[in-house]
C-alpha cells in the first residue's frame, strides 16, 4: 500500500499507530515513564536512609523490608548524637567554625582575584591565568605532603589553621575562573561611568561589580559551603583530637571504632548521623536550589 | 575548645589583615617603580592568588618532586635514594598494580556510564516535560548529599545480608538459583559496587549540566533541520550532540580526573585489600600511616603523569568529535 506522507503525518494508507500524533503521544508516555522510574531510583535510597535511621536495632534485618519503621524510634537520633565520647553538638560547632571561616575568606579573595584578572591589563596576565587554569587539574596528592610539612613547621598541626587560613589565598581556581567569566560579561562602560564620577577601584568593585554578579557569588557561596562542610581529607590529615573533629570526620571515627568490620554495625545510628550531616545541606539546597544548579552548570558549561 | 578556636581565629584575622596590607603595599611599590595605575591595581588584586600559588602550590610541587627521590619520615631529614621509590612502585609493591587497576577502571567505567545515563535523562527531560523544575531538583538531590553520607548509605544498601539491593534482588536470584552478591566483600564485586554507588551519586549533577546545555542550543538550528526534512534521530545526531559536544567533553575530562582521585567514599568502606586500594587513599596511607613520605610523593607524581596523559588523550581525540561554534572546519 502506498503511504504518502503529508505534514501532519496523516495520509492515505498510513497505519493508525504510525500516525504522527499517536507516535508523539507514545513517545511522551514512554518518556514520562522512564523519567518517573529514574526519579524513583534516585529517591528510594533517601527514603531508605531516613527509614533506617528511625528503626529499632532488632528491626533492621527483617524480611520483607519494612519501609515505614514500626515502631518509629526517634530516640535513635538522641542516642547517635551521644554515641561518641564527645557530643555531636561539638562536632557540629566545629564544622560550622571551619566552614564559615573558610567560606568568608574564600569568597572575598576569589572575587578580588577574578576582578583583577577580568578588568585590568598587566604584564603576564594571560600567562598567569593559564597557570591558574592548569592548577585546576593538579591532584591534591602532590602538594599534600609538603604542605603538611609547612604546617608542621608553623605549629599548625592539630589546629584549625590549615583548614581555614589557606582560604585567604583564593584556593579555588574553578571559582576564580567562573567569576572572571562573569566579570567579563559586564560592559566596560559601567566602570568608565563610575570612574568619571570619581569612584576608585575598590568602590567600583564593591558597589557596582559585586551586585551585578550576585547570582554567581551566591552560586560560589553555595559550592564553597558544600566543599567545606563535606571536606574529609583536610581534617583527617591535620586533626588528631576527637574533640576537634568536624562532623564528617566524627562519622568516620564512629564507623571505624563502633562499626568497622563487626558483624552488624549499628546501621540505624549511622543513618541517623548521616542524615544529621546531610540535613543542613539539603535544607540549603531547597532554599537556594537555583544557586546550586547555576553553580554546577556554570562550571560545567563554560569549560 | 575555646582556646582552639581562638588560636585559629587570631591567626585567621592576622593573615587576612596582612594580605590586605600586602596588596596595598604592592600597589604602592609598583606605582613608585613607575608602573601604570591599571597594571599596578591588577597585580595588587591578584596578589592573594599569586602568593598562594607560590607558597602553597609551586613550592610544594618542587618539594614533592625532590622528596619523591628520597626516603622521608618527617622526623628525620630526607635521605636521597635516587629512583628507588619509582622502582619499588613497579617491582616491589604488591599493592601498587591493584591500586592503579581499580582506580583506573573506576574512572573509565563510572564516568562514561554516568554521562551516558545523564545524557539520556537530559534528552528526556528536555522534551518539554511538565514540571521540569521538580524533576531537576529530584535528579540533582544525590549530588547534594555529602559524600560521607552517600558512602555510609550505600555501604548499608549493598550489605550482602540485609541491604536493600540484595533484598530487592532476592526474588530474581532465587528464580535462577544464584547466590546473593557479596558487594564490597567479594574481591570481584568491589569495583562494581563502587561504580553503582557513583552512578547514583553523580549522574544527577551531570544531568543538570547537560540539560542546561541542551536548553542553550539555539532553536533556529532545529527549525532549519526540520525544514530540511530531518527526523528526530537525525536532529539528535546532527544538531543536539554536536552542539553539546563541548560540554560533554569538559564533563568527561573533569569527570575522569575527579573519579581517579576519589578519597572520601573509600574511607568509609572496608573492602578487601586484593581488590585494590584507590590511589589517593593509598598515597594517604603511605604518607600518614606508614610515614613513607618519599614513596607517597613518588606515587603522587605517577598519578599526576597518568592524569596528564589521560587529559592529553581526550584533548587529542576531541578534534575528531568536539564541535566549537566559532571554529573553522576544513
Amino acid at each position: 500500500m502506498t503511504a504518502l506522507r503529508s505534514a501532519a503525518g496523516q495520509a492515505r494508507g498510513v497505519r493508525w499507530w504510525a500516525r504522527k500524533s499517536v507516535r508523539r503521544t507514545l513517545v511522551q508516555g514512554v518518556s514520562y515513564a522512564l523519567v518517573t522510574l529514574g526519579a524513583a531510583v534516585v529517591l528510594v535510597p533517601f527514603a531508605w536512609m531516613i527509614g533506617t535511621s528511625l528503626k529499632a536495632r532488632e528491626r533492621l534485618f527483617v524480611y520483607p523490608p519494612q519501609w515505614i519503621p514500626d515502631p518509629v524510634v526517634w530516640r535513635n537520633y538522641i542516642d547517635a548524637w551521644n554515641a561518641l565520647p564527645v557530643s555531636f553538638t561539638r562536632f557540629l560547632a566545629n564544622t560550622l567554625f571551619i566552614t564559615l571561616l573558610a567560606m568568608a575568606a574564600e569568597i572575598l579573595t576569589v572575587s578580588l582575584v577574578a576582578y583583577g584578572f577580568a578588568r585590568f591589563r598587566f604584564w603576564g596576565r594571560d600567562v598567569l591565568f593559564i597557570i591558574l587554569l592548569a592548577t585546576m587539574m593538579l591532584p591534591g596528592a602532590i602538594t599534600m605532603i609538603p604542605v603538611f610539612v609547612i604546617w608542621k613547621n608553623l605549629h599548625g598541626l592539630d589546629t584549625y589553621d590549615p583548614l581555614t587560613i589557606g582560604a585567604w589565598f583564593a584556593w579555588g581556581p574553578a571559582y576564580v575562573f567562573m567569576l572572571r567569566q562573569f566579570f567579563l560579561t559586564i560592559p566596560y562602560e559601567m566602570d568608565e561611568a563610575a570612574r568619571l564620577d570619581g569612584a576608585n577601584t575598590l568602590q567600583i568593585f564593591a558597589l557596582i561589580m559585586l551586585p551585578l554578579i550576585k547570582p554567581a557569588i551566591l552560586a560560589i557561596g553555595v559550592l564553597s559551603f558544600q566543599g567545606n562542610w563535606n571536606n574529609l581529607s583536610g581534617p583527617l590529615i591535620y586533626l588528631n583530637t576527637l574533640e576537634k573533629f568536624p562532623m564528617v570526620l566524627a562519622l568516620q571515627f564512629f564507623q571505624k571504632t563502633l562499626a568497622g568490620g563487626s558483624e552488624a554495625p549499628p546501621w540505624n545510628y549511622m543513618m541517623a548521623l548521616a542524615t544529621i550531616i546531610a540535613v543542613p545541606i539539603l535544607a540549603l539546597f531547597f532554599l537556594a536550589q537555583r544557586y546550586f544548579i547555576e553553580g554546577i552548570t556554570m562550571t560545567g558549561m563554560k569549560g | 575548645m575555646i582556646g582552639t578556636y581562638a588560636y585559629t581565629l587570631s591567626h585567621y584575622f592576622l593573615v587576612g589583615a596582612g594580605l590586605g596590607l600586602a596588596m596595598l603595599a604592592v600597589y604602592g611599590l609598583l606605582r613608585l617603580l613607575g608602573v601604570k595605575g591599571e597594571a599596578a591595581t591588577g597585580l595588587a588584586l591578584i596578589l592573594p592568588w599569586l602568593l598562594g600559588f607560590l607558597i602553597w602550590t609551586l613550592d610544594p610541587i618542587l618539594a614533592s618532586l625532590y622528596i619523591s627521590f628520597t626516603d622521608y619520615d618527617v622526623l628525620q631529614p630526607p635521605q636521597w635514594v635516587g629512583i628507588a621509590n619509582y622502582r619499588t612502585m613497579f617491582t616491589a609493591d604488591p599493592d601498587f598494580l591493584p591500586s592503579m587497576r581499580i582506580t583506573f577502571l573506576y574512572g573509565l567505567l563510572s564516568v562514561p556510564l554516568g554521562l551516558a545515563g545523564a545524557l539520556g535523562t537530559a534528552l528526556l527531560l528536555a522534551q518539554d516535560i511538565k514540571g521540569i523544575g521538580i524533576w531537576r531538583t529530584i535528579y540533582y538531590l544525590p549530588a547534594v548529599l555529602p559524600a560521607a553520607a552517600t558512602a555510609v548509605l550505600w555501604r548499608w544498601m549493598l550489605s550482602p545480608s540485609a541491604g536493600l539491593i540484595n533484598t530487592l534482588l532476592s526474588p530474581l536470584l532465587n528464580l535462577f538459583g544464584l547466590p546473593r552478591p557479596a558487594w564490597f566483600t567479594d574481591v570481584r564485586l568491589v569495583l562494581p559496587s563502587y561504580v553503582i554507588m557513583s552512578l547514583w551519586g553523580i549522574f544527577g549533577a551531570n544531568t543538570v549540566i547537560l540539560l542546561a546545555g541542551i536548553k542553550n542550543i539555539p532553536r533556529h538550528l532545529y527549525e532549519a533541520a526540520e525544514i530540511d526534512g530531518a527526523g528526530s534521530w537525525v536532529r539528535l545526531f546532527h544538531v543536539t550532540l554536536p552542539m553539546l559536544s563541548p560540554t560533554l567533553f569538559y564533563t568527561l575530562v573533569m569527570g575522569i580526573i575527579g573519579a581517579m582521585q576519589v578519597f572520601t567514599q573509600p574511607m568509609f568502606i572496608d573492602a578487601p585489600r586484593q581488590a585494590g586500594i584507590f590511589i589517593n587513599v593509598y598515597i594517604y596511607q603511605q604518607a600518614f600511616s606508614r610515614f613513607r613520605m618519599g614513596y607517597a610523593s613518588a606515587l603522587g607524581w605517577w598519578l599526576l603523569l597518568v592524569i596528564l596523559l589521560l587529559t592529553l588523550l581526550v584533548f587529542r581525540s576531541s578534534a575528531a568529535w568536539v564541535y566549537y561554534e566559532g571554529e573553522r572546519r576544513r
